[in-house]
């Protein structure tokens, strides 16, 4: 079968508080509050990239995918989840307490663990959706001198030969303000970080959902700084000093009274500035 | 270590991004407080007209970055040349606009120089002399303030955060010019070049009421609620936030935001935003903002004329028949 390579894929998924919820500062003054309702869900931007690995699989039978998240114990669930998507492993960079880390700490510890294993291709999303740094991605392809894309959303992949003696490239398309993108060639192994809205991440299948049941997780430990895990973390390059939640509005007002007495407020003062 | 700070430059088609200009105005009130002197970088394949214009109207020192492997952007360039040139400056904080391109290469930079990287800037402050750089997480409902812990710090500032400076006549001196010839090329990343976008018309640039829906509609079919409410006005379009257009409801020519459109109408109408920066950065520039949410945190209503927390779907009508 010509398309028939091993090829692996890592994909790095982010387990995030569901930001629909509340969400409230914690004492610590310095991240979020996990409320005994919060939910806890893969982060949508990863679903992109993951739903992008598994189409490469669809074009490429015989490539592999790991799933990897850092996180609390709780971020198991996030890597199971990937495995319902149909993930073929899902590896859990086990933290051990809810700290939020910086990008470079997690960079480091996903480049520490990628580092011997080789895989030809890294994906992960634009962003996460609670910090929005954008940094996770781009870092890791640096620290393992893989070269990079952002904001992909397009790919083509094209690869020859198959174990060491294995070549490729692959076409990226990324996106650029205003509705242009431009376009590059990345010689493998490479990283790419993909935009929302290049595909459809699809519903776990059942037949997935039954195996990653019964399916162990790779699970690793992390440790401090310095300590000898073979996955260990760097100090933190930047410190959350406080968090806040915005000033109210400064200039407008919100309207008070019932639904209909609001419709009404609304559509004199749009007949006042002459918009209606 | 100094206390130098670098600009990066963006251009397109070797004219120089406006929100370099914002640029110039953030490292500028970044420097006040201890008269750190602000030096650019400008990459590109022949920089130096660009190069020496904006010595001369700014009167800052620049750095010209030329040559053939810097004609288009490419990741790997403009790491490698500026990477090297930074290494030897030290210098405190590096501008990167938070664009596209911006974004695509400045935390790569950051690792590659041991330095702190922060990311979608949109202020500072100062306490006990250290600045703490104001940034926003979920979705703009929380404010975080960070201080960086290394020498260096990469900083990418969000587009229409900070206002340029009005050109004033130039009563500086002109800066000095420095030109560097580049002669690496990429080994890795192999530029094809930029693709134009697609299909484009200009009912959003030319509407005076913009109508936007964002994920809090719904559902795809409550868009005709909202095209609707659009009509009730005269020169009205409909806009929408990048999810809507992620979830195919609407197509992404009716993008507003960082990576869509950026559009100033005399009143926008957000219904269901939550009201991300990456929204905000397209919709600032609106005269009148009125917000529908039934989330009263979100971050839509801070910028907000009028501001309504009502579910949309029974608050439409109401408007609709009022």
């Amino acid at each position: 079968m010509q398309n028939s390579l091993n090829m692996k894929i890592l994909v790095c998924v982010k387990q995030v508080l569901d930001a629909d919820g509340p969400v409230r500062i914690d004492a610590s003054g310095k991240w979020i509050e996990e409320a005994p309702a919060a939910r806890f869900r893969m982060s949508r931007f990863d679903e992109f990239a993951l739903e992008e690995a598994l189409r490469i699989r669809e074009g490429f039978p015989g490539t592999r995918i790991d799933a990897l998240s850092a996180g609390p114990a709780r971020a198991a669930q996030t890597v199971r989840r990937a495995l319902e998507m149909g993930a073929d492993d899902g590896i859990h960079l086990f933290l051990d307490d809810e700290r939020y880390r910086m990008p470079f700490e997690i960079a480091s510890l996903i480049g520490a663990y990628a580092s011997d294993r080789h895989y030809d291709l890294i994906l992960a999303g634009v962003m996460a959706e609670d910090d929005m740094q954008g940094q996770v991605g781009p870092m890791v392809a640096e620290i393992l001198e893989y070269p990079w894309a952002t904001a992909v959303m397009s790919q083509k992949l094209h690869k020859t030969g198959d174990g060491p003696d294995a070549s490729g490239t692959i076409y990226v398309e990324r996106e650029l303000e205003g509705g242009l993108r431009e376009a590059f060639e990345l010689t493998l192994p490479a990283l790419l970080t993909i935009q929302s809205g290049i595909n459809r991440p699809r519903y776990p299948a059942l037949s997935h959902v039954l195996r990653a049941r019964s399916q162990a997780l790779i699970t690793i430990p992390t440790s401090r700084p310095g300590e000898t895990d073979p996955v260990s973390f760097p100090a933190p390059r930047e410190r959350i000093q406080s968090l806040e939640e915005p000033a109210p509005m400064k200039t407008g007002v919100i309207l008070s009274g019932s639904p209909s007495e609001k419709a009404e407020k609304l559509r004199q003062i749009l007949q006042e500035r002459a918009f209606l | 270590m100094n206390n130098e700070i670098i600009v990066v430059a963006e251009l397109s088609d070797n004219r120089l991004l406006p929100v370099t200009y914002e640029l110039i105005a953030f490292a500028r009130a970044l420097a006040a407080g201890d008269s750190a002197p602000v030096r650019m970088i400008v990459p590109g394949r022949e920089t130096h007209a660009v190069a020496r214009d904006l010595a001369d109207e700014t009167g800052l020192d620049i750095i010209a970055l030329v040559g053939d492997p810097l004609a288009f952007y490419n990741a790997e360039t403009w790491m490698t040349a500026m990477a090297a040139r930074l290494a030897v400056r030290k210098p405190r904080y590096i501008c990167i606009a938070h664009t596209s391109r911006g974004c695509d290469f400045a935390p790569g930079l950051a690792v590659r120089l041991g330095a702190s990287c922060i990311t979608a800037v949109e202020g500072f402050s100062r306490q006990d002399g250290a600045a703490r750089f104001v940034r926003k997480i979920f979705n703009g409902k929380i404010k975080m303030d960070v201080t960086p812990e290394r020498d260096t710090t990469v900083l990418t500032v969000l587009p229409g955060a900070f206002k340029a400076e009005q050109k004033s006549p130039r009563a500086h001196l002109a800066g000095s010019m420095e030109v560097l010839k580049i002669p690496d090329h990429p080994q890795k990343i192999r530029t094809l070049g930029v693709i134009p976008a697609e299909e484009q018309d200009l009912d959003l640039a030319l509407a005076d009421v913009i109508v936007s829906a964002g994920r809090g509609i719904g559902a795809e079919e409550n868009l005709e609620l909202i095209r609707r409410l659009a009509g009730l006005f005269s020169k009205s379009a409909m806009g929408c936030s990048r999810t809507v257009c992620d979830l195919g409801w609407l197509g992404y020519k009716h993008q507003i935001g960082l990576t869509g459109k950026t559009v100033a109408p005399k009143l926008y109408i957000a219904c269901g935003i939550s009201g991300a920066v990456q929204h905000i950065a397209g919709m600032r520039g609106s005269k009148m903002v009125v917000a529908v949410n039934k989330d009263p945190r979100a971050a839509i209503f801070q910028i907000a004329d009028i501001g309504i927390v009502e579910d949309l779907m029974t608050f439409i009508p109401l408007v609709m028949d009022a």
